[in-house]
């Protein structure tokens, strides 16, 4: 599982956790992710995140 | 007969207010009308990755060029609009035929605020004020920065991390001091000087001069500094001429400016909208008015609008957000913590990685985190919803 942040405003999206207000359930792949998905919180594009280790 | 809708300004508000007619179902004519001759882009990133040199400006565009087409969204791009009459509801440009409306959207932000005009003087709010000071910034030139809010920082940050000296000027007693309560001001005063950035508070400017090639930023207390290049970070002024010509409501400067709207976007004119910056709206949480400067406000108020504009009737309600990176360290302001409140503190300041709730007799009003963009998340419905932190907190957090 892996996390990936948006590099406009900081918002990560946690693979292990979904997006469960975009009805993107737990333990959804980052690449499972629609390509026209944007930052719930800014709207910037799923190519403006980066992997993140924390 | 087809309707035709107008937008002057092609930042965030606008286009997002373009979006939302299409995504509504408006089948009229759309013409987006843009000042800058840019394709429309991020303004965020402006003071950050693009200063820098570390995004090029086609990485930061809000749509592709195809998008505008595909939507039929007649983009003007590099198109100065000269007279708006309200009565004849038609928009002058500087060229061309007059473009008469139905409805017609004032987006048009704002410019940076420069009271000097020395030659080494400069502002930045755009992508055309970026290929000089980045050179600039580049060349490791010295550089003073005046105004330690959201873009001084930034600036500053990004300047101390191509190798440059920096020293940032502040007036009042703390950096940040529209957006953080003291104790948090604090940590980016400890925060600038680990990373070598000359930060001086309570400094107030009395002139900025030309010397000798260099420039002088002389201090009412009779300090000085010099460096080659001076950027003044003072805040920004609304664009409202267009719309204070044509006899449309313009709010006091004491009340924040910019053009008045009700909680729908509406002006005083009758089918006249104002979104994003240049919008004094009211306050649908904590009730007076405000006028909000942040991304996210300007896109959603432009989505917002956009849905009114295409015949909904949601009034606009949302908690101010905003983030900034300095230094690395990803910042995020939610609601009203600037003023005098309590505040309860989750994790380290010192280790910048924290949420702080400011509370108003326990009603949550503000929070400020570094590091923990989900609690910030979870913050920004509790303000909305007046919540008592006491009641909305996990015993475990």
């Amino acid at each position: 599982m892996k996390r990936w942040e948006c590099q406009q405003c900081g918002f990560v999206y946690d693979e292990a956790e979904g997006w469960e207000e975009e009805n993107i359930p737990p333990g959804t792949k980052w690449e499972d992710i629609p390509d026209d998905w944007t930052c719930p919180d800014c709207g910037a594009a799923k190519a403006d995140f980066v992997m993140v280790e924390l | 007969m087809t309707h035709r809708t107008v937008i002057v300004g092609a930042g965030i508000a606008g286009v997002s207010a373009a979006a939302a007619l299409r995504s509504a179902g408006y089948d009229g004519t759309i013409d987006l009308i843009g000042q800058e001759p840019e394709l429309p882009y991020r303004r965020p990133p402006v003071s950050k990755e693009i200063v820098r040199g570390d995004k090029s400006a086609d990485e930061i565009r809000i749509k592709k060029a195809e998008w505008y087409e595909q939507q039929g969204i007649g983009l003007r791009l590099g198109a100065s609009v000269v007279g708006l009459d309200v009565d004849a509801r038609a928009v002058r440009l500087s060229e061309g035929d007059p473009l008469l409306y139905d409805h017609l959207l004032l987006a048009t932000g704002g410019r940076a605020r420069s009271p000097w005009q020395a030659a080494g003087v400069r502002t930045l709010r755009g992508l055309a004020d970026v290929p000089r000071l980045k050179d600039e910034l580049a060349a490791k030139k010295a550089v003073v920065i005046v105004g330690a809010g959201l873009i001084g920082s930034e600036i500053a940050a990004s300047a101390r991390g191509l190798g440059c000296d920096v020293t940032l000027l502040e007036t009042a007693s703390l950096p940040l001091p529209r957006l953080l309560p003291p104790e948090l001001g604090q940590m980016y005063v400890d925060l600038h000087r680990a990373e070598g950035t000359d930060l001086h508070t309570g400094v107030m400017v009395s002139s900025i001069e030309d010397h000798d090639g260099q420039t002088d930023v002389r201090a009412v207390d009779g300090r000085t500094w010099t460096a080659p290049v001076v950027v003044v970070a003072v805040g920004m002024d609304p664009h409202v001429e267009l719309a204070e010509v044509a006899g449309i409501v313009i709010a006091s400067p004491a009340d924040g400016g910019g053009i008045v709207v009700d909680d729908r976007g509406r002006t005083s004119a009758p089918g006249v909208f104002a979104a994003g910056d240049v919008a004094n709206q009211p306050n649908g949480v904590l009730g007076g008015r405000h006028r909000v400067e942040h991304w996210q406000g300007a896109q959603n108020h432009g989505t917002a609008v956009g849905k009114v504009m295409a015949g909904g009737d949601d009034a606009f309600v949302e908690v101010p957000w905003c983030w900034s990176d300095q230094y690395g360290a990803n910042l995020q302001v939610a609601g009203w913590p600037e003023g005098s409140h309590d505040m309860v503190v989750h994790g380290s300041i010192a280790d910048r990685d924290f949420i702080a709730y400011l509370l108003d007799d326990g009603v949550v009003r503000g929070a400020v985190s570094i590091g923990r963009p989900r609690d910030v998340r979870s913050a920004r419905a509790w303000i909305g919803d007046h919540a008592r932190l006491d009641e909305v907190l996990e015993p475990s957090a």
